[in-house]
Formats: structure tokens, sequence, C-alpha cells
């Protein structure tokens, strides 16, 4: 036990530091947390408490109502199903993509190396912007197809970029002594660098994920057939429309389930997931900031 | 048996030449040692050897097919790298079969071989172990057990005991030498560290700044260097030097320096008032008096003990200047010298502006 | 003439060479260029080609005729622009907005950091972390659906809590004056947890010897927090404050587009959800893609200025 550790040996006043800093670090962590658990609340209370303004922090007349009606959607499940395409699709096309460009990008013996580096990392810096992104898949036919959102944003410079460091710092010898072995590139890939990069690769997998589970705003550009839209465009659909127009929230109220106890239950399906992969994700974030640090 | 032989080898990055034209041929079975400073090209050398680094001018050959353009993978060479290159994720028993793997050797005749590889390494009872649990030892004997099991032509070694505490250096040491001894392959070896040369080596080749200095069995290297940078790289402590003048007459060749006067081998090039450089061995000082031996006064600055021999420092022209005795367990006789012996046959003389060895002198 | 030729002849011989050795390289290191290359073509493709595609803000572009065929127009789209109240409100709420999210939502990661340090109980620690890293991995449409019901008029927990104080129900979505508030609100309670992490890296490199003799020199936990981390970590700080600056012209523009409306556009509409109603709505693409480039360079400018700051400052490049 370190000195940090033993709290005997700390003077009254540090001993007050202490409790004071562990007080405030849990006020912010509640108040992080509180908002996940009013929208819990709101999804399984009963749409006349909820209406009623009773539902503060617990559940107020408990019901699954709200899951009832949204379970019940089919446009819900819809989108649930192309989310799970999107993000599966997606997030393997982008590995497939990412993995071997990477490593090409972080072999010395490639030639023109630090053109083709500097041709990715550009990229961070400056793009073409909204407009002739939208317009450069509608030329190419991508609008509106599964295809276009999950090929149109398989690549970034960031995760490249954070691979190719990865495998920039395997030793050589790595490489060299597989070489002498006979292996060749895709060989010395697959069996010495994938499985030496797997802290990396996994947390550019879940980056993937989590980014291709969230990824709202071009999939409600670019598609417009609403049995492709993801889960995120069609939760967004049901929470604008009472900003939009209060005539369909309107509709939506009767005494079990109200706008608010909906919405509040798809939030909670969208997150679900996340929260289940969240365990890796912490685990692996902290060492990919530490890969990428703050050389992105 | 297999040969390799380096002719003109040159190797350059842009303008920097770092190999600058080495001849070497090594014979079947034989094991040579590339030794230097880092940076005068062993390495470098070796890497072209093994296919890893392109070769900018001449040759290598092993047995006596030109290899220049052969891939690293179809030379037929298994290379010993200095952090070992174990892959983490696998197993002593893959890693030691990788390279059969990716040559798709039939799966039975994989597990045959790498038994037998074990066995002879000492490895059976941790082939299921990863890299991470394996001591030190253990892991050089695995990279070994890698490059052993392809039977290859010619074994390369880069450094591969410079990750090693100095006790397990000398054990693996041994080990590397039996091994050679046993399965009999052409071997070079690169290595900083001139007592592994000088252990392992049946020749050393020396080299400095991309160039070979020079070429000869420990021994010769030794006892007959031909320069000073051989003279002082191989050996420890290193060869002393003092700087002197030449006296050339009918009565022989002397030393003169700081006031003194020392017998030199009669050496027919040396001429009257030609500035030298005589080189005597730390062990081949004498400190009682013995036939055709100069005295030379000196006054002993500091004595260091190893046990059953110790090294006294002192100081010519102020460069230091060491010997190395035998204690026989007494000390006391040695703080009070005031007076050594070099031997006439002992010293080697070096032109001061060539710095090339001008005979060699033939000791003992 | 004799030079000329010998010039050329060992010009051609070193493209001979060239040549040769391309063949010879291309030959035994193919694999890695096929690997290259779906990255290669998808950077083209996705990114490099709609840089082509840019020149429309130069041109009056017309759908039928495609981005070469269109005629050009040169500057016109920027003089719009400029003349365009709405643009000029873009450009103020952009520097506002990220300006009020530096000022404000800078320093809280920094405290989160030193305040994760000095907590002792390492499961405590842990669970708080897990917990407010939490919100950077949830969607902007969720983190935003989460602010539309809290701040509902009638429902929201807000308004019920100032109804319970004896205040009024206030519609804060619809109020300009309350826009940027809630948003960079938002945006501190999303990102200060994960923005930690940098900082608190930052903190895990201190030498702990300097702690250790602070120790034997009596210094006060707050002392120590005070005079010894804050100072060690401030190299992290200031290059990730410059990197805010450089990015200043970035706005969670998904996050807007989910919470304005035309009633809080005066305070709510930055450039990029001002390009998006413009070129992806209202269909004025060449207008939106000037606006873009505009928005682009800028950005690059600062990028650029904010690197070269930081390796003066830090002595290594950001990337």
């Amino acid at each position: 036990m370190s000195f940090k550790e033993n709290m005997n040996l700390y003077s009254k006043g540090d001993k007050a530091f202490v409790y004071l800093n562990m007080f405030l670090v849990a006020m912010f962590t509640i108040s992080t947390l509180y908002p996940f658990i009013y929208v819990a609340s709101l999804s399984v209370s009963l749409g006349d408490a909820v209406t009623a303004g009773k539902v503060v922090l617990t559940p107020v007349d408990f019901t699954l109502a709200a899951y009832d009606k949204v379970l019940s959607d089919p446009a819900f499940w819809t989108s649930y199903a192309n989310t799970f395409i999107y993000t599966i699709g997606g997030t393997i096309v982008s590995l497939l993509i990412i993995v071997p460009g990477a490593y090409a990008l972080s072999r010395p013996q490639l030639a023109g190396r630090k053109y083709w580096n500097m041709m990715i990392a550009f990229t961070m810096w400056f793009n073409a912007g909204m407009i002739p992104f939208f317009l450069n898949m509608r030329d190419l036919g991508l609008l509106d197809s599964y295809i276009g959102i999950i090929i149109g944003f398989a690549c970034n410079a960031f995760n490249i970029i954070l691979l190719r460091n990865f495998f920039e710092a395997v030793p050589a010898s790595f490489e060299e002594a597989a070489r002498m072995d006979g292996a060749n590139d895709f060989q010395v890939l697959w069996q010495v660098f994938i499985p030496l990069a797997k802290p990396a690769l996994a947390t550019i997998t879940l980056f993937c994920i989590v980014a291709r589970w969230n990824g709202f705003f071009w999939a409600m550009v670019l598609l417009r057939d609403e049995s492709k839209v993801p889960l995120q465009v069609y939760l967004r659909q049901i929470i604008t429309q009472l900003t939009d127009d209060d005539t369909f929230a309107s509709t939506l109220i009767t005494a079990s389930y109200s706008y608010e106890t909906v919405s509040s239950a798809i939030m909670i399906c969208s997150i679900i997931p996340v929260l289940l992969i969240y365990p890796w994700v912490q685990k692996s974030f902290n060492k990919g900031i530490m890969l990428g640090g703050v050389k992105e | 048996m297999s040969t390799v032989k380096l002719k003109n080898l040159v190797k350059s990055y842009g303008d920097v030449t770092v190999v600058q034209g080495i001849n070497l041929e090594v014979k079947a079975k034989e094991f040579v040692v590339l030794v230097g400073p880092s940076g005068c090209g062993k390495s470098t050398t070796l890497r072209m050897l093994a296919g890893l680094e392109e070769i900018s001018g001449g040759e290598v050959s092993i047995s006596d097919r030109v290899i220049n353009d052969v891939a690293p993978k179809d030379r037929d060479v298994a290379m010993v790298f200095q952090n070992y290159a174990l892959y983490p994720h696998l197993t002593v028993a893959e890693n030691i079969a990788f390279g059969l793997r990716i040559r798709k050797v039939p799966k039975d005749e994989i597990r045959k071989i790498v038994a037998d590889v074990a066995e002879t390494l000492e490895l059976t009872p941790l082939l299921e172990r990863r890299p991470a649990d394996l001591s030190g030892g253990q892991r050089q004997r695995v990279a070994m057990g890698r490059a052993i099991v392809r039977h290859p032509k010619v074994f390369l070694f880069d450094e591969p005991l410079s990750n090693l505490d100095a006790k397990l250096r000398t054990q693996m040491r041994a080990e590397i030498k039996q091994l050679h001894k046993r399965l009999g392959v052409t071997s070079v070896y690169v290595t900083h560290d001139q007592v592994e040369a000088m252990t392992l080596a049946d020749r050393i080749v020396v080299m400095s700044a991309g160039k070979i200095e020079q070429v000869g069995t420990p021994m010769e290297l030794f006892n007959s260097p031909a320069n000073t940078f051989v003279a002082t790289f191989i050996g420890s402590p290193p060869m002393n030097l003092i700087e002197a003048t030449a006296e050339v007459s009918d009565a022989g060749c002397y030393a003169l320096f700081e006031g003194q006067r020392c017998l030199l081998p009669t050496l027919s090039q040396l001429s009257d008032g030609e500035e030298i450089i005589i080189g005597i061995r730390p062990e081949y000082i004498e400190i009682e008096p013995v036939a055709d031996a100069t005295a030379i006064d000196v006054k002993i600055d500091l004595v260091e003990t190893l046990g059953s021999e110790a090294l006294l420092h002192c100081k010519f022209l102020d460069k230091p200047f060491v010997i190395k005795v035998e204690t026989h367990g007494q000390l006391t006789h040695l703080e009070n010298l005031n007076k050594l012996y070099f031997r006439q046959n002992a010293i080697t003389v070096f032109d001061k502006k060539t710095t090339n060895a001008m005979i060699a002198s033939d000791k003992k | 003439m004799e030079d000329i030729n010998n010039s050329l002849s060992t010009e051609d011989s070193i493209l001979v060479k060239k040549s040769k050795w391309l063949v010879m390289h291309l030959k035994k290191e193919w694999q890695l260029y096929l690997m290259l290359a779906p990255t290669i073509i998808w950077f083209i493709v996705f990114l490099y080609k709609p840089m082509y595609g840019l020149q429309i803000a130069f041109k009056d572009y017309s759908v039928f005729k495609g981005i070469t065929s269109s005629p050009w127009v040169g500057l016109e789209h920027f003089y719009t622009l400029f003349d365009n109240d709405q643009f000029i409100r873009a450009i103020q709420n952009t520097v506002m907005i990220s300006g009020a999210s530096l000022i404000f939502g800078f320093p809280v990661p920094i405290i989160l950091a030193l305040m994760f340090n000095e907590i002792i109980n390492p499961k405590f620690k842990r669970t708080a972390q897990t917990i407010v890293y939490l919100p950077h991995f949830i969607s902007a449409v969720i983190i935003a659906g989460i602010v539309i019901t809290a701040f509902a008029p009638s429902t929201g927990v807000i308004n019920l809590m100032l109804n319970a104080m004896g205040y009024d129900s206030v519609y804060f979505l619809t109020k300009p004056e309350w826009f940027r508030t809630i948003f960079v609100g938002t945006g501190i309670w999303q990102e200060a947890g994960f923005g930690s992490i940098v900082f608190l890296a930052a903190v895990a490199g201190v030498n702990p010897s300097l702690y250790e003799s602070a120790v034997v020199d009596g210094a006060s936990r707050f002392q120590m927090m005070y005079k010894i981390t804050l100072p060690c970590i401030l190299p992290t700080i200031l290059i990730m404050l410059i990197i805010r600056i450089g990015n200043i012209l970035e706005v969670g523009f998904e996050m807007i587009i989910m919470l304005y409306q035309p009633a809080t556009y005066e305070t709510a509409d930055v450039i990029s959800t001002f390009i998006y109603r413009q070129g992806l709505q209202a269909a004025q693409y060449d207008l939106a893609a000037a606006a873009g480039l505009f928005n682009a360079v800028i950005a690059f400018l600062l990028v650029i200025t904010a690197n070269t700051i930081s390796k003066r400052v830090s002595k290594t490049s950001l990337w």
C-alpha cells in the first residue's frame, strides 16, 4: 500500500479534500446517469402519469404499454433490422478496406509511401463538404441504397492512421522472420500482424460499430425509401414529429402510453445494444486513445 | 555442404555508403563471426546475405549460386533475430512450426520435425507455452529451433545474445557452439561483443566503417592485429598503445617515449626517427625481470582486483595504460610496483600514419 | 549539340533504369499494392472526387447539365452569400456556439481528470469513469431526444421542477435566448467525461517521485494537485486547447438539426445547418457548395495554423 492509498496517514485537511472530491465526482456521475434513468422511467410509466407530469425519477404506474406499442410497429422492426445490416455490413467492409490498407501504408518498402500517407491525412484537414459529397453519391447512383450507406462511409483517415501507427510499431523482425520462412504479404498480414494488432483492431472495430449504430445524418439525407432507413432515422421521425407538428403527437396519446413514453421506449431500445457492447468498448478505447494519442 | 561468398559487396542509401565493397569467403561448416562497433555495416552485410536488404553492388553467392535477386525465402537460409521475433500469439510448437506451415509441409510431418527439434534443444516440456511465459534463454532456444527446423544451408545470427544477461549469455554461447558442432551448418554470426566473437568463431571478421579490417582466427587477431583498430577492439582490456619515436641503429630497434627507451622486435621496414605506435597486450606485460625485456618506469595509479587477477592502471603520455597480472592471492606487492618489463617479442609496432601493424610479433 | 545529346541519353538511361526498377519492384511487391488499392480507390471515389465537384461553387450548377458542363459564374455565389444576412448570422452563430463550448466546456474535462486522479477507492473511480464516458457513445438522435423530452413544456422534468419552485413553464426549445445554453450544456454533459481521458493519460505520465518528495515536504493533497499535477499536464492542456481552437468551425450540427426550429434559427443556425438547408433541403447546390468551400478553406487554414503553433509549443506535430 503506497502512501496514496493509506488514508490513516492523511491530515484532517487532506481527508476533507478527499471526501469533498469524492462527493463532487459522485454528483457529476449521478448527473450523467440521471437523464438515462429518467428516460428509462418514462418508458415504463403509464402515459397518463407522464402527461400529468408525475414522472421525475422513478417509474409511476409501471407498464410496458409503450414497449408493446413500439414492438408492434413493423416500421420499428424494419429500421432495427436495417441498423443491424448497416452496422454489421459496414463494419466488415470497413475492416476489409482499412486493415490491408493500413498494413500496406505501414511498410517501408511501399514506394511513395510518404505521398500515399499524405493523401490519406490530407482528408482529415480538408474535405469537400456536404454538397459535393451528396452530389457525388447521387452521381454514383448510391442514393437510397444499402450499398451506398455501407461503402460510402467505410473508411476514414483517422482509423487508417491509428492502425497504421500500430503496424509501424511492430518490430521489423516479425515481418522479416515470416518472410524468410516463406510468407507472402497476405500471410504476413493474416498470420502475424492481425494477431499482433488485436487490441488496435478491437478498438477500431468497436469504433466502427458504435459509429454505424449511431449514424443518422447521412442515412436521413441519402435514404428516401422508408423500408431502408435505420433505427436512428426512424427515431428522429418520431421525436421531431412532436416539435414539427402537434397533430401526430396527439394521435399517439392514449391512457396507457403517450408520445413521451413511446419515444422513450424507442430510445431505450436503441441504447440497449450500445450498453451490451459497452464493456468491450470501454476496455479498448483507453488503449485506442493511447494508440492514436494526440497523434491524430 | 554450403559455402558463402561475398564479392565486392556494397550497400548504399542515397549518398551514404554503409558497406563499401566486402570480400569474404565462408567455407562449408565454418562458423564466421562478423564483429565491429555499431554502425560498422556488419548487420547490413548479414541482412544482404539474408535477402532482407537490397544489394547495391557486388555479389552474394551461396554454394556458388549467385543469389542477389533471389527472394529471402528461396535462399535456403535461416536467421535468428536479435529480439528473436517469436510470435506472441503462437505457442512454442507453433512458433517452431511456422515456417513449415507456410511451406505447406504435411501436418504429421510437422509434428514429427517439431518434436525432434524440441528434443535437440530441450524444449519438449515447453512446447505448449507462449513466448511470454518463457525465460530469456528459453526464448533464445525457441528462436534457434525455428531456424534449424527448416534444415537451411546457412544459419544467420543477428546479435542473438545481446538481450540476455551476462550469465545467460555465457551459457547460450556454449550452447550455440555445441549446436554448431552437432549440426555442422555453415554459420554467419554478427555481434558487437568481441568476447562472443572470440569464443564462438572459427574465423572472425573485424569490420569498421563499412570495411573489413582483418579476417583471421581468434588467436591470429589477438596476437597479430593488422592495425590499431583491431588491436584495441579485440581483447579485454584492449591492447595498450603508446605513441613513440623509433630509434634504429646497428644495436637494434628501439622506441622512445617519455624519456624511456624500449627494445622492439627487429623490423626491417622501420627507419630511424619514424613516428610509431607500440602496442602491448595487458596480459603480456611482466612485472618481474625476464630475458629480452626492457624495464620501464611506472607509477601505479590504481589496482583493480578481479580475484585471481588484478588490473593495474597507470598512464603513459596521459593515455591510460593497463596491466593484467595474476594476484596469487596477494595485492600488496602490486601497489608499490615501479617497474614493468616489456618483452621484445610481446610488442607490436604500428605505423602512426597508417595505423597498420609493421610486422606480426611472435610471442611466447 | 553533343552536350545536349549526352544529357538526353543520360536522362533516358535514368528513365530506363527507373522503369526497370519499377517493374522489378512491382513484380516483387505487387501484393502490397493490391492491398493498398481498395483504400486509395475509396479515398479517390468518395473524398477526392467530391473535391472536383467543389467547382460548382463557381458555377451556375444545373442538375441536367452536370458538374462539368454547367457555366462558370465566378464569385457570384460568394457575393450572394455575403449579402445574405442568414449566412452572416450563421457564421456569427458558429463562432458564438463554438466559443461558448470552448470557454465553458474546455476546462471541465481537465477538472474532471484532476478529480478522478484524487479518488483513492479504485472501484469507485472505475465505476464513475465508466458512467461518465458513456454519453459519448450515445447517438445525437437519442441525446436530442432526451433533451426534447426533459425540456418539454408540460411533461419535461425541467419544467416540472420550475413549477415546483413556483415558476411558470418555459418552452425552452422555442426560445432563441435559451438555445445556446441548452446546446452547450448538453455538449458538456455528453463529452466532458470522454474528454477527460486524454488528460488522465497525461496525469498518469507524471513521475510519481514528484508526489513522494512532496509528501516528504509536507504538501497537502490539494497543493499537490495544484502545484504538481496541473503544471505537469499543462503541455497536454495547451495542445488540446490549440486543437480545439483550430476546430472552432466544427459544431455538432447533427444535434442542432435535431434541436433547432425556425423560431430559434436566429441563435441556432450555424454554417453547416445553413448549408444543409440551402443545399439539401432547398436544392441550391451551387450556393451551398460555395458556403461549404468557404467553411472548409477557413477550417483548413485554422487547423494548419493550430498545428504549426502546437509544433512550436510541443516540439512535436499533432499528426
